[in-house]
């Protein structure tokens, strides 16, 4: 008894020590979505709740690559939907039509987002601001005119089938690829939560604040500017080719404004800085209309009508919490810490009278 | 004929290119005579593939096409200069401008319908009834996003702005079933006759409603601009354009400004909604998209620091589309898109952007 109580105690603070390390809390994060799937295969947790937000996941992997543009570049992006749409027919294209191996669909598509993402950071070079936003809408358009009318890569405005999804040449069951997105979601996660501790991230964040100031610290605006794009950009074909294993299904509509317009809010409702505020904001966004809102007799009828939800949300952080909903969590607990320690206060006042 | 034209464009951006890549590291700021120099290629290169452009599809074709595509580019400019009085006084780019302008023509085909229904007016008067009503309903939206909106987040920087625009769409997006139904409109044309002139041997033909449609343009443009230059709200939006702060100071409304412009540019874009609608077939939720996409397009590239400068754009823009449809009817907007991609590239400020001191 002695020795179980002693291990117990060593657990424990073995525990404190782990839980202080940053991965913690994502890797906990991971192992709740793994047990609610598994769960879900149980019949515990029901199916319809489970598929959104799988999809929730995919967006936020995109999202969290927008941040790194948005929240750490200062760079509005308005392209997302046509690199999302990009990934979706790569891996459509090359693994279904042309049946590559999937290593080899993935090299081509990484591939293609570092050329595409280091086009696009040459734009941005030239273009800054909210011009950037306007020329980055243009190149999401021509990509989505490309996808409606190169019908050899495409199948053109009808959509493209991506069924028997295979990994090694054995084909992939539904749980297999939710399972799949999962681990990515939470490798990606922790990716990003690297590159913004780095010193790439630092010098991102420098640039954001001032251009000409960073550049006198010796940060090379091209460099950085660059990498923001392409990893951006890598984000947004990874999160497409998940949108193809989930959904089997990809159409030229899908990737249009809406698209990128609900991912950066997304990014900006959660807290354009915090990886917790990203998942919060697309969940807000993508997930709530899908798990809650729909059961919402008004919003079967209208479906649209949860965009006016998120299109307030957006107006209402922009002008009053610039720092996104993440900052509100902050300053509620703030108060909420502040109350408890007036009132135990009080009550110690109370129990043992005041102390002069 | 085809690639002799893409041969010119595409040598010229090679050229262009070339020089940039060997001086883009070198030197921040370009000598002068280098910026004419690529200035001066890239409208050699843009006036000799339209010249080419035009010999081959002929000019009496280009000039048909022309005709028929007055609507298209009459909405254009009507949505780009909403566009650029917004930005002149609230600095920011409103990605609003469509789903507010599609708000007013939804509102107008109601209108018709309710006039159809429960008057006897003919349909000339109903049509101007509803333009008006249109233009009313998106003067008030643009008014009540200035006062409500735009009024209280002036400290917001100017991607915070933006993003409330976008913000704005998504509600009006989300809106618009639940106050129109789920159903798309239709809007009438003024007129579904054509007139036929004779010029030498050839003869054109011009749809009466691109003409009305040109005349209601033109006469707005022509009392926009008489008012920025002659009255002293106009006076008030220049002011207000060049330093807000000070313009304040100096005894102006900027406020009062600030949401004229607003619901003006509201209006703007109400009315050019309300011609687009008989050309794109029906009133939809997103049938304002692509004008919105293009009216951006066509003030990055004529440049938001003029008035101008974006109308010709607009114009451009229309042209571009115009010559590369006769080639290629499939890759029109793609085409289009990447040239004003290089150009702007080219060109950064716009065709007619001028530089702006920035303070560190």
């Amino acid at each position: 008894m002695m020795m179980f109580r002693f291990y117990l105690g060593e657990f424990f603070k073995k525990l404190r020590i782990v839980s202080k390390h940053p991965y913690f809390g994502f890797l906990v994060f991971g192992v709740v979505l793994l047990t609610l799937r598994l769960l879900s295969l149980a019949g515990i947790v029901s199916a319809s709740m489970m598929k959104p937000l799988i999809l929730t996941m995919i967006y936020a992997v995109v999202a969290l690559g927008f941040s790194l543009l948005l929240g750490y570049g200062g760079l509005a992006s308005l392209g997302t939907a046509g690199f999302v749409g990009l990934g979706t027919y790569f891996i459509g294209y090359f693994s279904g039509i042309l049946g590559l191996p999937f290593a080899l669909t993935l090299v081509i598509a990484l591939g293609g987002a570092v050329v595409l993402g280091a086009i696009v950071g040459f734009i941005s070079l030239r273009i800054e601001g909210m011009y950037l936003a306007i020329i980055t809408l243009g190149l999401s358009e021509i990509m989505k005119e490309v996808f409606k009318s190169f019908e050899v890569f495409t199948n053109g405005v009808d959509g493209l089938d991506f069924r028997n999804f295979a990994l090694f040449g054995r084909p992939v069951s539904d749980l297999g690829v939710d399972l799949i997105i999962i681990f990515v979601f939470i490798l990606l996660i922790l990716c990003t939560l690297n590159i913004i501790k780095s010193p790439t991230g630092r010098a991102l964040l420098a640039m954001k604040n001032s251009d000409s100031a960073a550049q006198s610290m010796g940060i090379g605006l091209m460099k950085y500017r660059l990498l923001a794009f392409v990893l951006a950009t890598i984000y947004a074909v990874i999160g497409g080719m998940l949108y193809m294993m989930d959904q089997e299904f990809s159409i030229p509509t899908t990737w249009s404004l809406d698209f990128s317009l609900n991912i950066l809010a997304a990014v900006v409702v959660g807290g354009a800085q915090s990886i917790t505020g990203i998942i919060l904001g697309t969940f807000m966004i993508f997930g709530l209309n899908n798990t809650v809102l729909k059961n919402i007799a008004f919003f079967r009828t209208y479906p649209d009508a949860t965009w006016i939800l998120s299109g307030l949300l957006i107006i209402l952080v922009t002008m009053f919490y610039p720092g996104g909903l993440i900052r509100l969590l902050v300053t509620i607990k703030a108060w909420v810490l502040r109350t408890v320690k007036k009132w135990r206060k009080k009550w110690r006042i109370h129990r043992y009278g005041e102390d002069d | 004929m085809l690639e002799k034209i893409l041969l010119v464009v595409a040598s010229l951006f090679v050229v262009y290119f070339v020089v940039d890549f060997c001086f883009f590291q070198k030197q921040q700021k370009r000598p002068v005579y280098q910026q004419r120099l690529i200035n001066g290629l890239l409208l050699a290169g843009i006036l000799l593939s339209f010249y080419f452009a035009i010999a081959a599809m002929t000019p009496y074709l280009f000039i048909q096409i022309v005709l028929l595509n007055i609507v298209e580019m009459c909405v254009l400019i009507l949505a780009t200069t909403g566009i650029v009085l917004i930005f002149k006084t609230s600095v920011t780019t409103n990605f609003a401008q469509g789903t507010m302008a599609t708000v007013g023509a939804f509102s107008a085909a109601k209108l018709i319908i309710y006039l159809t229904a429960n008057t006897g007016y003919p349909m000339a008067t109903k049509l101007i009834l509803a333009m008006l009503f249109s233009a009313f309903i998106s003067f008030l939206i643009g008014l009540f996003v200035d006062t409500v909106i735009f009024r209280h987040s002036r400290y917001a920087n100017p991607v915070g702005k933006q993003m409330i625009t976008m913000g704005l769409v998504l509600v009006l997006l989300g809106l618009m079933p639940i106050l129109f139904g789920l159903l798309p409109l239709t809007i009438e044309a003024f007129s579904y006759d054509t007139q036929i002139f004779t010029i030498g041997q050839n003869i054109f033909v011009v749809p009466n409603h691109n003409l009305y449609a040109l005349a209601i343009t033109v006469a707005m443009l022509v009392v926009l601009f008489l008012a920025l230059r002659f009255t002293k709200w106009g006076l008030g939006v220049r002011a207000t354009a060049s330093n807000e702060t000070v313009a304040g100071m100096m005894g102006v409304n900027t406020k009062l400004i600030t949401a004229m412009s607003w619901a003006i540019a509201g209006a703007f874009g109400g009315v050019a909604a309300f011609l687009f609608a008989p050309v794109g077939s029906s009133v939809t939720v997103s049938f304002m998209t692509p004008v919105q996409v293009n009216a951006f397009l066509a003030s990055v590239l004529g440049g938001f620091s003029t008035f101008g400068g974006p109308l010709v754009g607009a114009v451009l823009i229309n042209l571009f589309q115009t010559v590369a449809s006769f080639f290629n009817s499939v890759w029109t907007n793609v085409i289009v898109y990447v040239l004003i991609l290089f150009l702007v590239l080219a060109k950064p400020l716009g065709l007619f952007g001028k530089k702006t001191a920035k303070k560190v």
